[in-house]
């Protein structure tokens, strides 16, 4: 049904031509399901919009051949390509937020593609738009239908997405990252969905992920891609079990184990930060002389961070996970309960007295990207911390800002650089930097490796347990990633709906847990109890 | 095809276009405070209208008075006015803005509600009104405009601030104990700059516009001082008869915002 052969991108705009897709072969037939894993920047998003029509005609070189039912995709006219788009081939984007547009109603968005492409009644259009609404598995059909976008949650704004894009019964549907963004349950949810679509409508689909274990579930079919080249490709479980190359190898490494018998430390003694009882919530829809509804984010929260250790929180989000973690640094004041960090190192050679010598508690931001100042330097950004405390002059202040580089791992030279020059990985190298520049006694990291690369990911993660082991760091560990937590942390607390549930090792948890939303969060990661 | 090169001669052409416009009209208008090769209100009836000569390049006005001397001394006025008008108006504006955007609450309601009102005037009116509280004048007209021009300002930068102070950078600098005024105006003020400049830039075109507009209804500048939008104006009347005497102020004022547009543009773009 649809054949790609030695299709090639090449890029125009940016300073020097650049090609980010190499040789790309794929062949698919109706009702496959495949999947194209990669890191960023490895074009497999590229490959996609290609098939879809969605590359700028003048800014992009495409040669090669994009076969769907006998019919040349890259040579055809715009108008063909606008037949075939929507109709025969739809896409699933990754950002449920931005995707749908604001100011229009959720049928309204759904039927544009039956619009276009189909002459049929109001009374039709209505039917089929409820039909793949219900397809989608939306609850009460009718009632979305009539709602805006803003009304709905994450999750049902990507089941709206996916009914506007099977409403004309495509026979291929893109999925880009389709559940990056969403929760692990909802993402599962979304899995079987695509599976039953699969299944039932013989829709092929063509899903593309950075997430293998995702993909294992999924597809029958994995194409690995690197650096525009595919790698490998072949059959699902024969390439997670028997990788020929050594990338995938790597891949496969890099995704963090569960293994029962991983051991673990003592519980240290000492206490550097506990909270009790902390209740916190905002104001929702507030406005010039009028005070909106109270919501209750935290309620009650207690717990305590040991010495050293690194403590991992897992929730799904709008469980307060970021609210507590805000709580926490001093970022939201209006809180109830206490909450006390006894450290008092302070920066040495400091004496310490009134707010110094209570401990101090840094944070690493999960996006990377908007958590260093675009306009200063990377340089300057980490002595921030010094020339607010005074005391240091700029020799000095430039010699530890370099020395924690090389702590961090970079090199000297990148003191002088943009926050815009480096990668993701690098940048999230400078948050943590900058973080430990003040030398704190607890580190919150709030989903600090959720936008990363797997190989990335494991890099920051080495490098975490590294530095708390050299700096004798606590660590509060935000994520929603199970497999992350179970591989870094000492302790593991599972939070919902503003409580925390449960609490214990890695191992109790994992393989022993008592509550049931523990077990679905388990189940939904593909880590069912005792497995 | 655009290749590395073709970018980054655009960007070197702009910055250099600029730069050469910006850097001859600034040289130019140093040069009128030492000398000046006539005197700019003498009148002489022989002269009037004299087309351009080697005596006097741009030839002479209704009033016989060198039109080259008036132009040097016009553009000293007008850029006066304009860099008055946009340093205050962007200097209020910007902090406005600033507090507004960054506060939010009854600070930014009250604050935004007296910019509203002075947004619902048109700016000329406006100025016409501080003018006829203050008097006519130079000094007066830079500081009329310079109110006028502070809601475009204000509504620019606060809208900045409201999407940065949402910035993760901006709340680690909170987390590491930064004071407000030092998150402001350190850690955000220069990333509105890519939005900032470009209003500058169109707030310096129409303050020129402006204050030629306030000496046209003879509210700006008073006779016999020169400005470019004032000689603009004067030549008017004499458009079809003698087009020398406008088009010489008016290349003026083409050359001055022009130049200062790619300048901006030109470092923008190097930045």
């Amino acid at each position: 049904m649809l054949e790609i052969k030695d299709l090639n991108i090449e890029f125009h705009d940016h300073s020097k031509p650049e090609t980010v897709v190499y040789d790309f072969d794929l062949s698919m037939e109706e009702g496959d399901i495949v999947g194209i894993v990669g890191e960023s920047g490895s074009g497999k998003t590229m490959s996609a919009l290609a098939l879809c029509g969605l590359l700028s005609r003048h800014d992009m070189k495409k040669t090669g051949r994009i076969l769907f039912e006998g019919k040349e995709l890259l040579t055809c006219s715009r108008s063909e390509m606008r037949k075939l788009q929507g109709k025969e081939i739809s896409i699933i984007f990754q950002e449920p937020m931005t995707s749908l547009n604001p100011v229009k109603k959720i049928g309204w968005q759904v039927e544009e593609a039956l619009r276009i492409h189909e002459k049929c009644s109001k009374e039709e259009c209505y039917e089929r738009a409820i039909w793949a609404l219900r397809e989608a598995e939306l609850p009460e059909p009718e009632k979305v239908y009539g709602q805006y976008p803003h009304e709905l949650s994450g999750g049902m704004r990507q089941r709206v997405m996916i009914a506007a894009a099977i409403v004309c019964r495509p026979k291929i549907l893109v999925a880009d990252e389709p559940t990056t963004a969403l929760d692990v349950t909802i993402q599962s949810q979304i899995i079987r969905l695509l599976q039953k679509l699969n299944r039932e409508q013989k829709t092929a689909v063509l899903f593309i992920s950075h997430d293998l274990s995702l993909v294992r579930r999924l597809c029958r079919r994995v194409v690995v891609m690197q650096n525009g080249y595919i790698v490998e490709q072949g059959d699902v479980e024969e390439v997670f079990l028997h990788p020929k190359e050594e990338y995938t190898k790597r891949l496969i490494a890099a995704i963090p184990s569960c293994d029962p018998g991983k051991p673990r430390r003592p519980r240290p003694a000492g206490t550097v930060l506990s909270a009790v009882n902390v209740r916190a919530g905002y104001r929702s829809a507030q406005a010039f002389l009028k005070s909106g509804d109270d919501k209750e984010v935290l309620k009650g929260i207690s717990f305590t961070l040991g010495k050293g250790e690194i403590l991992g929180l897992v929730g799904e989000s709008g469980c307060g996970k970021s609210t507590l973690a805000k709580v926490l640094v001093g970022l939201k004041k209006d809180y109830e309960g206490e909450v006390e960090c006894t450290g008092g190192r302070g920066l040495e050679g400091q004496p310490q007295e009134g707010e110094a010598s209570q401990g101090k508690v840094r944070m690493v931001f999960q996006d990377p990207y908007s958590s260093l100042n675009p306009s200063k330097t990377v340089g300057w950004i980490l002595e921030e911390p010094l020339r607010l405390s005074g005391g240091f002059s700029k020799a000095e202040r430039r010699k530890r800002a370099e020395q924690m580089l090389e702590r961090v791992g970079l090199g000297r030279e990148v003191a002088a650089r943009y926050p815009r020059q480096l990668s993701g990985g690098q940048r999230q190298r400078v948050c943590i930097g900058l973080a430990l520049m003040s030398e704190p006694d607890v580190l919150v990291a709030d989903e600090a490796v959720s936008a990363l690369d797997v190989t990335i990911q494991a890099q920051i993660l080495a490098l975490l347990a590294r530095l708390q082991e050299e700096m004798g760091l606590a660590i509060l560990f935000i994520s929603h990633d199970l497999r992350v937590v179970y591989q870094l942390c000492d302790r593991v607390m599972i939070m919902r709906d503003g409580e925390i549930v449960e609490e214990g090792t890695p191992q109790e948890i994992y393989f022993h847990h008592a509550h049931p939303y523990t077990g679905q969060l388990l189940e939904a990661a593909g880590l069912s109890a005792g497995a | 095809m655009m290749g590395a090169e073709t970018v980054k001669k655009k960007m070197n052409f702009n910055l250099l276009a600029g730069a050469v416009l910006t850097g001859g009209m600034l040289l130019w208008i140093a040069v009128g405070f030492f000398y000046l090769p006539y005197d700019p209100e003498a009148m002489s009836l022989e002269l009037k209208f004299a087309g351009m000569s080697l005596s006097h390049p741009f030839g002479c006005d209704n009033y016989g008075r060198d039109i080259f001397t008036r132009v040097m001394v016009g553009a000293r006025t007008t850029l006066a006015v304009a860099l008055g008008t946009v340093g205050i108006g962007a200097g209020i504006g910007t902090l406005v803005g600033a507090v507004t955007g960054y506060f939010g609450g009854w600070l930014d309601e009250v604050l935004m509600r007296v910019i509203d009102a002075l947004f619902a005037f048109p700016s000329i009116l406006l100025a016409l009104v501080v003018i006829s509280l203050l008097g006519s004048g130079k000094y007066h007209v830079i500081w009329a405009l310079g109110i006028a021009f502070i809601p475009s300002f204000a509504r620019v930068v606060r809208s900045q601030y409201l999407l940065l102070r949402e910035m993760d950078y901006v709340k680690n600098a909170r987390i590491l104990g930064c004071g407000h005024f030092r998150i402001m105006f350190v850690h955000i003020l220069p990333n509105t700059l890519g939005v900032l400049v470009p209003t500058l830039m169109i707030g310096f075109n129409n303050a020129v516009l402006a204050e030629a507009g306030m000496s046209y209804l003879g509210i700006g500048v008073q006779p016999p001082d020169a400005s470019l939008g004032r000689m603009l104006s004067e030549a008017q009347t004499y458009l079809f008869t003698q087009p020398i005497y406008a088009i010489f102020p008016g290349l003026a004022i083409v050359v001055l915002v022009l130049g200062l547009s790619l300048l901006a543009d030109g470092l923008e773009a190097a930045r």
